[in-house]
């Protein structure tokens, strides 16, 4: 029954498709780089009518500087360049677009990697708690880092540099997963970027705890990383939303947690799929219910 | 002669806002002026979230005579996260002012907001319970953060960001309703209907949360945000407030209060009396006082109640002590 939806779903998110080869977030005409990545990896590299448009398309968005914008129609490269290199990776080509990314992660890095921002948080600011010493990635440029950027890029370097990984590529992927530990709620999981505020521990989140898990699925299992699991395990019996329960889906499964179940509800919670108007959503909701089915986009082999 | 902080710090504020007025009158950081002679305001009174809330509404917003016939209604409520407690403006409240709207006979009603720390909208409209409203009266709902954008230059130019994108709902409204939660906040002081305009910046963009607004400054942004879109009616929730380390982690505070307003510089002013706070204090307010609005209370008719400050006024973080209005 999942299968048969998702082959459903899969035909209602290509017919969604826009002329650009793109797709939008909620249907208008302007093309977003989020929705078109996991609807590229949704659709799949290894066909079911996934038109080749949708990967020219992001090729031709790449901006000079290797990095994507969020939207087409802007210029300055953001946090979707990590979701755009996954979603090459896959496909094992695109050597030259794929570097460039690659090149702009490992460039780009949270405001409080600046001594002068890191002296700011260590020593005036008093609002949030954390070690500037340990930045990742920002959603856009000149801001400091947060979970799910950082996220995204530990997935996209760690498995653009699976087969060659040099010393600076380690080196960035330890700092930024070093980020993610120091950034984790009290009890486990991630809220969005810090634990506390003003000494009042923040509550997790359970995207930014599905996708920093991702990130760190070949990491050893630190009581942080153990909390955290245990804590999206218990949160998604109970997720009645879409995209959340989907990314708790992608998640449990790369720790080889049963997720059966919860496909069950996400697949009755979608339908036909014609109330979910966000791509992106709908996409993410594709990779979920293929579980087991195809490769996991975001897996990091060890 | 003893000056204790909060005194020193409130001289302070006063001796930066009359050299800010000052430098304003000579180098005018907006470009727009929405201020008018008088702002009207009314306080509606409610113990509860009922059905009952419809019928105030209704009679609350006869009070100003709206022309929305024929016109495209954006509702701008405040929600943030899936979080217990007095977070998200009351969606009874909201399916109200829905109704209302369309009652007075707009064209359209949409509701739309962008979470600014939850990426997952559905989850806090569940959490809201707005979906039952939205699903009744067929009333679209627009996800703010990834709407369709629009680049747009700012109309003043407090923050230094010279430009916004932002979603193309909001720009094709004819009528902007902003829907606060009145409530403290942590780095702003309070969260009221000009902070609430922080929901319109796409997340798409600008990240969950919307930290480049941190970075160029919360009231500056508030300000150039609001110069921008502006904001052409107020519905507060009071009725359930939320005070100390607002706007997640406070604790609820029982206002029993509507506020209406058809100036967002009024409203605030007039909640953050409410709230026992003295709004010139507040810095987006006391600068938004010379061009979005009225903030002086002589400027301000009261529709019926006057403002009478709280026993006890609203407890803040210790950081804001100084915006506490002195007992009379």
């Amino acid at each position: 029954m999942i299968k048969m939806g998702s082959a459903n779903l899969a035909d209602r998110l290509l017919n969604r498709q826009l002329r650009s080869g793109g797709w939008s977030y909620l249907g208008s005409m302007q093309s977003s780089v989020e929705s078109t990545s996991l609807a590229v990896l949704a659709l799949g590299p290894d066909g079911e009518g996934m038109p080749t448009s949708g990967i020219e398309h992001l090729l031709r968005s790449q901006e000079r500087d290797g990095g994507w914008p969020a939207f087409i129609g802007d210029s300055e490269s953001a946090w979707v360049t990590a979701l755009v290199l996954c979603a090459l990776n896959t496909m094992n080509d695109f050597a030259i677009a794929r570097e460039s990314a690659f090149h702009w992660l490992m460039m780009e890095r949270g405001r409080e990697a600046h001594w002068l921002w890191r002296w700011k948080f260590r020593i005036a600011d008093r609002g949030v708690r954390f070690n500037p010493d340990k930045y990742g990635w920002p959603w856009s440029p000149g801001t400091v880092s947060w979970v799910i950027p950082s996220a995204f890029s530990l997935v996209a370097i760690k498995q653009y540099t699976v087969c060659n990984r040099f010393a600076a590529a380690e080196n960035r992927i330890r700092l930024g997963v070093d980020m993610l530990l120091d950034r984790a709620c009290v009890g486990g999981g991630w809220n969005s970027g810090n634990s506390a505020v003003y000494g009042v521990p923040l509550l997790p989140h359970v995207e930014p705890t599905a996708i920093a898990l991702l990130a760190l699925q070949d990491e050893e299992r630190t009581p942080v990383i153990r909390m955290s699991l245990a804590w999206l395990k218990q949160r998604s019996a109970t997720i009645e939303a879409v995209e959340s329960l989907a990314w708790s889906i992608l998640s449990l499964f790369v720790y080889q947690e049963p997720v059966e179940d919860l496909k069950v509800r996400l697949a009755t919670l979608i339908g036909d799929g014609r109330d979910i108007r966000n791509n992106a959503t709908l996409a993410t909701a594709i990779l979920a219910l293929r579980c087991g089915e195809m490769i996991h986009p975001f897996v990091v082999l060890r | 002669m003893n000056i204790d902080r909060r005194r020193f710090v409130g001289s302070t504020a006063g001796v930066a806002a009359t050299t800010g007025m000052a430098a304003d009158w000579f180098w005018p950081k907006h470009s727009v002026s929405y201020q008018r002679p008088r702002s009207f305001v009314a306080i509606l009174n409610a113990t509860e979230y009922s059905e009952k809330v419809e019928a105030l509404l209704m009679d609350g917003l006869r009070l100003f005579r709206l022309n929305v016939a024929g016109r495209r209604v954006l509702l701008k409520p405040n929600l943030v996260e899936d979080l217990p407690g007095p977070v998200n403006t009351n969606a009874d409240l909201i399916g109200a002012a829905v109704r209302c709207f369309l009652r007075l006979g707009a064209a359209k009603v949409v509701v739309g907001e962008g979470p600014g720390h939850q990426r997952d909208t559905e989850l806090v409209v569940q959490a809201a319970n707005l979906k039952p409203h939205l699903a009744d009266r067929r009333i679209d709902f627009v996800d703010l953060n990834r709407d369709e954008l629009v680049r747009v230059k700012l109309k003043a130019s407090y923050s230094g960001l010279g430009e916004l994108w932002l979603p193309r709902t909001v720009l094709d409204s004819d009528f902007i309703v902003s829907m606060p939660k009145v409530k403290t906040h942590h780095w702003a002081g309070v969260t009221l209907s000009l902070k609430n305009m922080f929901g319109i910046v796409p997340g798409m963009k600008y990240g969950w949360p919307k930290n480049l607004l941190h970075w160029h400054g919360i009231h500056e942004c508030i300000l150039d945000i609001c110069a921008t879109v502006p904001i052409h009616f107020v519905i507060a929730d009071g009725i359930t407030a939320m005070e100390g380390n607002g706007p997640l982690q406070g604790t609820a505070r029982d206002l029993g209060k509507i506020v209406v307003a058809d100036d967002p510089v009024a409203a605030d002013a007039t909640c953050a009396r409410l709230m026992g706070l003295d709004p010139f204090r507040v810095q987006h307010l006391s600068d938004g006082g010379r061009f979005l609005g009225n903030v002086n209370a002589n400027r301000i008719t009261m529709l019926g109640e006057r403002v009478e400050p709280p026993a006890r006024p609203f407890s803040v973080l210790p950081d804001f002590e100084y915006l506490i209005a002195p007992t009379r």
